[in-house]
């Protein structure tokens, strides 16, 4: 495998930057697989970059991610903001955990468990990725006391069904229990909580495919918020890199949101998920010291 | 037109937000990340501009952005016009985005009077910024 790092002009890194930042922004957008899962591997694999500083960066793909698409979907209430801000309420002390764990982790020396880790994750998301369900509007399920007592309900029009959507949160227990599980783990590594978070909604909250994606979207913003907020105070975000990384994801997400509709995501998926097992895999090699 | 409903059962009495808190939320983060990415693009031009023939390896050794992490600190760089110190703030300014975002939503379930969601936002918050103040800076 090509490596590049030690070689390159900063003027030349800041421009790939920008080039693999558009193309996480857009695969992030259009997969729900946030920018992270492209630009943490190339940074730490292909520029030799510490995987605390990587995972930093990755903080960043979601942040721009997020704030870039979520405005569209906020603003056509799509984004159940009362379902994702209750679930916060876990994902963001998972968040907390799991960045801390990253930072003590490399201080501890162990970036090389934490190389391996990522490569596991990174496997980890692709099953969960091809596993959403495809179906529009689920069957209906009851809604629990937690979710009635809340107003965990909502409505939202659909224009390619040209009908307007009424839906209710059920089992709420479990889906806490989960989102603390994606919080963690979006925290400590930077990926994998957007798919995460949308199996929970879909699975167990019931919800319907395009409010759980868009509250998915909604709450990552958060949840990185967190583990930025914990990476950013202890040294661990580098500017020079984030901030390049910061608008070529914007910009790719925004192509992604808007310019390329018709692209259909199961396609992009497929297209991508064999380029992330192949990072993963280079991820748990380098983390094993296996050439 | 039609409708379909995966509800069952009585969907419960509370009112939802208004159209005014989700159009709010939508100009904070247009706002908050256009501002981000203004500062963090001007940030990195200036700081290509004042640092030409250095390498990556060098960048990625080195965080300029340490001693700016504190509160005097930051307003000192920025004081003495340190590109450093600009594109701290750039990336503070786009953590803060969704924390702002969060912010809003604790006003306007206040503000219909929703006291479980009141508290629960408010909860977030505080661990938003425990994260960002204390914990942060504590394993640094």
């Amino acid at each position: 495998m090509v490596r590049l790092w030690g070689t390159v002009d900063l003027a030349l890194f800041v421009v790939l930057l920008v080039l693999v930042a558009i193309a996480a922004g857009l695969v992030g957008s259009l997969t729900g697989l946030g920018g992270g899962v492209v630009v943490i591997p190339i940074l730490a694999i292909f520029f030799g970059a510490s995987i605390p500083i990587a995972i930093g960066t990755g903080f960043v793909t979601i942040l721009a991610t997020s704030s870039a698409t979520g405005a569209a979907y906020v603003r056509d209430r799509l984004s159940d903001i009362r379902i994702g801000m209750f679930l916060e309420i876990a994902t963001v002390p998972g968040a907390l955990i799991g960045a801390t764990a990253t930072v003590l982790i490399t201080h501890a020396n162990l970036d090389a468990a934490l190389f391996v880790a990522l490569g596991v994750v990174l496997f980890a998301i692709i099953p969960g990725s091809l596993a959403r369900r495809n179906i529009e509007l689920p069957p209906p399920m009851p809604q629990d006391a937690r979710s009635r007592h809340l107003g965990l309900t909502g409505e939202y029009h659909d224009p390619a069904l040209n009908t307007d959507v009424s839906y209710q949160a059920a089992r709420t227990s479990p889906a806490i229990g989960v989102m603390f599980g994606a919080g963690m783990v979006s925290g400590m590594f930077g990926i994998g909580g957007g798919v995460f978070k949308v199996l929970a909604l879909e699975r167990f909250l019931n919800l319907p495919m395009k409010v759980a994606t868009a509250t998915s979207n909604f709450m990552i913003g958060v949840t990185a918020a967190a583990g930025a907020g914990v990476m950013l105070a202890a040294g661990y975000v580098n500017p020079i890199v984030a901030a390049p990384v910061a608008i070529g994801t914007a910009f790719g997400a925004f192509l992604g949101s808007r310019l390329l509709p018709g692209l259909r995501n199961r396609t992009v998926r497929l297209l991508f998920l064999p380029v992330i097992a192949a990072l993963a895999i280079e991820m748990i090699l380098r983390g094993l010291g296996l050439p | 037109m039609s409708s379909a409903s995966i509800s069952e059962g009585d969907p419960g009495h509370v009112p939802p937000l208004p159209q005014e808190a989700y159009v709010r939320m939508t100009l904070v983060l247009r706002l908050g990340l256009g501002l981000s990415l203004a500062i963090l693009g001007g940030g990195i031009v200036a700081y290509l501009l004042m640092n030409p023939g250095q390498s990556s390896s060098s960048v990625l050794a080195n965080n300029p952005i340490l001693s700016y992490l504190t509160l005097p600190g930051l307003a000192s760089g920025l004081g003495s016009g340190s590109v450093s110190a600009v594109l701290t703030l750039g990336l503070i300014v786009l953590v803060a985005t969704p924390i702002v975002r969060v912010v809003s939503g604790l006003y306007y379930f206040q503000k219909v009077g929703e006291r479980a969601m009141t508290a629960i936002t408010l909860a977030v918050l505080i661990l938003l910024l425990l994260g960002l103040l204390v914990i942060g800076p504590h394993v640094r």
